[in-house]
């Protein structure tokens, strides 16, 4: 906790400065973080971890009934350029008729730093521009400038520790559907029934999808599994108005199972 | 990772009840009446307004989504601008007792006069019945009803969801959008879209 603290200080002085003499409570501490490079890797990673207060989160990039996913704008070395978020599997948030997709405690938001021209000597500092709202009962926007540079003098205990937090987090990212998942959703005036076929096995699994407004976020599912097939039936939203021909979104059967698919939608 | 489990349990019994219940209106659908009491103790029906367009806003002064639109002195823009060209425009607060954005009729009066405010009148709903009527998401929230009673637009202030008082400029504001839709004839462009804001304060 105490080295957290000081590398807090050395990373953003002004905000903590700020924070110390009269800003209330803002529930979230944010840390940009470089991965430690290892082995052969081609791709730098960094990254913005948020400490959340117990009980506050943020949110998902469908943040479901309310609320908004943060947003980072990146400030880096001519000849860069940053990937998009990885937006690891959300919780579900809320209760009764509002409903969010978000995270609590500690999540990482990673992000590809792609070479896009011969390697200058612009330098290695990287930083970010955060803004994001951290709910509980309430909520409370929030903004950071954070930086760090590529290379950065972590200490080797340091340097593993985010080393397993990247990993961690890449664990808990959605991954591709296996192969013998084919996907299909049909619909009524009221409801998709979003099929799996070729996922033998499966005894629960729910839905969120990637774009708002299609799917009720806090109506419940009807789950069916068969021998080689899984469907779900989720009520539309009401404010789905125009007929969407792809439902998009995550499978989630378990923590770290979490699979992407894209379901043509038939009548 | 527990609410996953929970949820994947208590799945097919939230089912029965959600699918059975009856639904929020739709676009094209006629809007539910209501009757409802206002912040000086008037009786507020739907009904009553046939023939004229009403908006119906969700509000929590305590949430800085819609702090920007108050701040701002957007919210007040609009409720200004459209009431004085007949349109009825219901401010809702469905905060419960001991809920942020909670207020009595008289500390509603007295803000309403505060941020000059000035919508035809603002309904309180305290037990949240209207914003379950009407599945009031978000605050800010806003639906519009044309003068045969058909909801028009269910969704969000405009198209920049963010609590930035700065993005207000330049944004597509999607009540103005509707209304001057409408008014001209013509079908309204962007009917619905995804509140964004802070969730209705809802009695547990």
């Amino acid at each position: 906790m105490l080295a957290l603290v000081a590398l807090t200080l050395l990373t953003w002085p002004r905000e903590c400065a700020r924070a110390a003499q009269t800003a209330p409570p803002s529930h979230a501490q944010l840390q940009l973080i470089a991965k430690p490079p290892s082995g052969e890797e081609k791709v730098l990673w960094v990254g913005v971890l948020f400490h959340l207060d117990p009980g506050w989160h943020i949110y998902w990039q469908n943040p479901g009934d309310s609320g908004t996913p943060p947003k980072i704008e990146w400030h880096l070395p001519a000849g860069y350029k940053a990937g998009p978020i990885q937006w690891p599997t959300p919780v579900r948030l809320g209760s009764g008729s509002v409903i969010d997709y978000g995270y609590e405690n500690q999540v990482l938001l990673m992000t590809a730093i792609l070479r896009t021209a011969p390697a200058t000597s612009a330098g290695s500092s990287i930083s970010a521009d955060v803004k994001y709202v951290v709910c509980s009962e309430v909520c409370i926007p929030g903004k950071a400038h954070l930086s760090t540079s590529f290379g950065n003098t972590y200490s080797p205990a340091e340097a593993n520790q985010w080393r397993a937090l990247f990993e961690k987090t890449r664990s808990q990212l959605p991954k591709a559907a296996p192969k013998s998942w084919q996907a299909s959703a049909k619909q009524d005036k009221d409801s998709f029934r979003l099929t799996v076929r070729g996922a033998p096995e499966i005894n629960g699994a729910s839905f969120l999808p990637h774009d708002p407004d299609e799917i009720e976020n806090s109506a419940g599912r009807v789950f069916v599994g068969g021998d080689d097939r899984f469907s779900l039936t989720l009520k539309k939203s009401s404010q789905l108005v125009k007929a969407i021909s792809t439902l998009r979104g995550l499978i989630v059967l378990g923590p770290g199972r979490a699979y992407e698919i894209a379901a043509p939608v038939t009548q | 990772m527990k609410k996953w489990m929970a949820s994947a349990i208590v799945a097919g019994f939230a089912v029965m009840i959600a699918l059975t219940a009856a639904r929020a209106a739709r676009i094209g659908e006629r809007a539910p009446d209501f009757t409802a009491t206002d912040s000086n103790g008037k009786t507020q029906k739907l009904s009553d307004y046939a023939g004229k367009f009403v908006v119906l806003e969700w509000t929590n002064r305590g949430c800085p989504y819609t702090q920007k639109q108050y701040n701002s002195g957007n919210m007040q823009r609009l409720q200004k601008e459209w009431t004085a060209k007949g349109v009825v425009w219901l401010t809702v607060v469905s905060s419960a007792p001991g809920k942020q954005g909670y207020v009595t009729a008289d500390e509603e009066n007295a803000y309403v006069k505060q941020v000059t405010a000035s919508p035809t009148a603002v309904i309180l709903d305290p037990d949240g019945a209207l914003g379950h009527l009407y599945d009031a998401k978000t605050t800010p929230h806003m639906f519009i009803i044309n003068p045969q009673g058909i909801l028009i637009y269910n969704g969000a202030i405009d198209d920049k969801p963010t609590t930035d008082v700065a993005d207000i400029n330049g944004a597509k504001n999607y009540v103005t959008l509707a209304l001057d839709e409408a008014m001209a004839g013509k079908p309204v462009s962007v009917a619905t879209s995804r509140p964004y804001g802070c969730s209705v304060k809802y009695p547990n």
